[in-house]
Parts: C-alpha cells; structure tokens; sequence
C-alpha cells in the first residue's frame, strides 16, 4: 500500500501531540494569570511560528468563549489564514520577549516577519506581562505551611546543586587542565601571545638593523 | 494498539432511527435481512440491536473514546482540525458530529463570523454534543441539526468545509452520502473523511485484531456494561473500505484532488478531497 506525503512526523502526529500540551499549558497559565485585558487586542488574530528546530508550524490563535469573556489560546499547525508568520529559532525565541526587542531581531536577521507585525508585537507584549506567583498558586492546592516548607527545601536544594556544580566545574578544571594539560588556561595563552608578539618585533628590528647594514 | 477503535456511536445508531439505514452493514439480496457485524439478522431486529447498542454506552461515549485510544482519538482530531484549514468566518458542516469534538474547535477557529452545524441522524447524540458544547460556553455560533449524511437538508454551495469522523462508515449508501456531501460544499470547499482503516504492516494488523476482539469487549463490559456493542464495533470496522477504494469512492463522487494520510500506522486514515 503507498502512503502519499507520508511522513513519520505526521505518522507519529508529533506537531498535533505539541499543539495539544502547549494548549493544555497555556490556558493553564491564563486561567491563573489575569492577562485578559492584553488578549483583548488579539481577538480570534493567529500567529504562526514556524521554527528551525521543528519540521512543522505552530499557531497561536486568541479565541474566547463565544458569548463569554473568557479568552483562551488555541494551538494548531494551521497555516492558512493566519495574520502574522514568525520564522525563527528556539533560542532567538527566548528573546522576544519585549516589543523593542522584536524590531532588534529583525534587524539582526534572527527572525523573519511576514504578516501583519502589530499581531507579533502583541503576543510579544502579552508573553511579557505573565507573572505568575507560583508560590500562592501552590499554596492554593497544598497549603501555606508546606508551601512555606517546600520552597525553604527546594531554596536549599537550589544552593546545594549550585555548590555542586561549581565545585564539579572547578575539579573538571583542575584535572584537564592541570593534571592531564590537554587544554590550556587564558593566562598561558595570553603568555604565549605575548611572546609571539616579541619575537615578532624583534624580527622586525633585526630586519631593520640588517638593511641598514646592507646600506653601508 | 489501543487506538484502533473509537467508537462513533452517534452514526452506530444510524439504523435506530431510520430504518432505511443500517448502520455499516451489507444488505442481502433477499432484502429482509442485514449483517450486524459479521452476523446476519433480520433488518428489524437490527434496528432495535443498534438501538440497544446505543442506549447503552452513550452515557460512557466519551469516557471510552478516551479509554479505548489512551486518548489518541483527540489528536486524529486535531490532524483533521489541522488539514481543514479553517479561516474565521467560515461555514463548517460537522457530519456525524456525535458529542462535538470537532464542532467545538471549529467554532473556535470561525469565531463569531462564522457558523458551524453539528449534524446528527440521531437526536439522542445530538442532545449529548449540544449539552456538552454549552458547558463549554460554546453557544453562539453553532447550529444542530439531525440529518442523514444521503439527504443533507442543506442548499448546494453552502459550506466551506465538510467533515465527517468515524461516520461515514456506519453510512448505508456512501457514494450517495459523498455525492450529498458534494453537493453542499462550496466550490473550493473541502471534505474531510476520518476513520477507521486497514494497517500497514501485519504485525500491527495483527495486534489490532487481537485488541478488538480480545480485549475491547472486556473494556466494554467492565466500563460501559456492554461487551456485545463493542464487539459489533470491532466487526463494523472490519468491514470498512480501506484506504485506496475510499479514495477511489471521493473521486467517483465528483471530488478532486483526492488523498490521504495514513495515522498510527493506517490504523485510522484522514481522506482529503476539494470541490472546485
């Protein structure tokens, strides 16, 4: 049996098993956070990433009840009929985050827009008012006291894994560096970029010195 | 493998309501008697079997989708949700829409310019989407209607995308049923056929029977009280068109453009077709 256009991204439905847990985040977030009032602008608007690290699109559409207030985001790999496309990377995507910082990234060449670009500014700006206290949110479902103990424990938690990790990193250090010398520090490089410098000028003196002598 | 049998009990109950309609089955020549899934009965008792099948498990329709695929059904959907193309603005026809998964993504995506008609043959499902879809707060911009899939009650041209999932299987005549579907859709629209259909590789077609047959009646019996619906289930898909002849069935219909798109190893297959 042929499968036309089949591909293992849609055999697996990889773009809709996403679509469906970003959904699923998001209007958690939303029904947490009270950013309404920035949706508002957006309504039934799509903004459709397409992102390097992905073999497929992901839109973004601000719906809302029909009849009710409520707004939600809906995600899908539509692409037809969407107001705003952003080609882009993950990691350029971590930084669009502010509307300046939109018009940077273009400039840069990081990401390409086409579309209506107020559509990308707004998701952008509403990206950026999500503050959510997780902390009382957390509270909510287990109660203050153990919040108050689980955020001392993963406070503690967080300081040990730091100390780990600059410690792991320091030991690492130590061992390539100077126990088995496969790589070498800034300093020794600085050292060694010096002296080239110096043999280089006194070459350069020497040379001077010999046509000079030559003149004679 | 869990994935293979959604139940579309909405369209099961097709023969419940009108006796003209059997569900998936083949008809006789003898004309006074039907298959019910790989059995042969009277046609009347058909009717109240399916009937039977259906009063039984609707109360559990949901719940069991979710049960039987592990809740892969709702991604078949969003594929086809995906492929439609839906704009805001635009008219969808949810045929054998049951309790209006589809509907409530496409009412979303049209907004409030737009309209969406869930269709039913029966009302009892129609009654279950319709109260679910307004928990929802899905309200306005949608319309039910109870409708067979060969008569559609609606003017030529009239919608921009026609869907049917896990529906047309359970259609008596489904070259009319297309033919109907054509008729409705307006030049550019596009028909999209989700369900059911034949493996590609034995080794799953193998596992897919051993589930249908083994271990879905069980679930149906523990969760739905009703292990006998859903070994019908099982032998209703069975007898459904594989993936090539139902291509071939949109293209006599007049569609153009025709294709298809394997899911989960063609355990489940999207039809594509456009009206131009």
């Amino acid at each position: 049996m042929t499968v036309p256009n089949a591909t293992i991204s849609s055999q697996l439905m990889l773009s809709q098993t996403l679509a469906a847990s970003l959904e699923a985040i998001i209007n958690k977030v939303l029904s947490l956070e009270s950013v309404n009032g920035s949706l508002e602008k957006l309504g039934q608007k799509t903004l459709t990433l397409v992102l390097a690290e992905l073999g497929f699109p992901l839109s973004f559409t601000v719906t809302s009840s029909i009849g009710g207030n409520d707004k939600m985001l809906l995600v899908n790999s539509l692409t037809e009929g969407v107001d705003c496309t952003i080609n882009t990377s993950i990691k350029t995507l971590r930084e669009l985050q502010a509307k300046q910082q939109l018009t940077e990234l273009i400039k840069q060449d990081k990401l390409d827009v086409t579309g209506d670009i107020k559509v990308a500014q707004q998701f952008a700006s509403f990206a950026e008012n999500i503050d959510i206290d997780w902390q009382s949110e957390l509270a909510k479902h287990i109660g203050d006291v153990a919040t108050h103990q689980l955020m001392k424990l993963s406070k503690k938690l967080s300081t040990k894994l730091n100390f780990a990790r600059k410690q792991i990193q320091a030991d690492a250090s130590e061992y390539i560096v100077h126990e088995q010398r496969l790589v070498v520090t800034r300093n020794q490089i600085e050292e060694f970029n010096q002296s080239v410098n110096d043999v280089n000028l006194q070459a350069v003196e020497l040379e001077a010195r010999i046509a000079k002598l030559n003149k004679k | 493998m869990a994935t293979f049998l959604l139940f579309s009990l909405s369209e099961l109950t097709m023969s419940a309501t009108d006796h003209n309609q059997s569900t998936d089955t083949t008809q006789t020549s003898a004309d006074k008697t039907t298959h019910f899934g790989y059995k042969t009965i009277d046609k009347e008792d058909k009717v109240s079997m399916v009937a039977g099948v259906f009063h039984s498990v609707a109360k559990q329709y949901d719940i069991m989708n979710d049960l039987m695929s592990f809740g892969i059904h709702r991604l078949w959907k969003r594929f086809t949700i995906d492929a439609s193309g839906v704009r805001p603005g635009n008219k969808v026809l949810d045929l054998a829409g049951g309790t209006g998964d589809l509907t409530a993504k496409f009412s979303q995506l049209v907004g409030k310019q737009g309209n969406v008609v869930l269709a039913d043959i029966n009302s009892s499902m129609l009654n279950v989407g319709r109260d679910k879809l307004r928990d929802k707060g899905l309200v306005q911009n949608i319309d039910y209607v109870q409708a067979n899939a060969q008569y559609l009650p609606f003017e030529d041209n009239t919608f921009d995308i026609v869907t049917i999932a896990f529906g047309l299987r359970n259609v008596t005549d489904k070259d009319m049923a297309l033919r109907s579907i054509y008729r409705v859709l307006k030049p550019g629209g596009r028909l999209l056929v989700l369900e059911f259909s034949k493996p590609e590789h034995e080794l799953i077609n193998k596992a897919y029977d051993f589930y249908s047959f083994n271990i879905l009646p069980k679930m149906g019996e523990l969760v739905a009280k009703d292990g006998d619906s859903y070994q019908y289930l099982a032998e209703s898909i069975r007898m459904h068109p594989d993936q090539e002849t139902l291509k071939t069935m949109l293209d006599n219909a007049g569609f153009e453009q025709t294709s298809f798109k394997n899911l989960t190893g063609g355990v489940v297959a999207l039809h594509k077709g456009y009206k131009f």
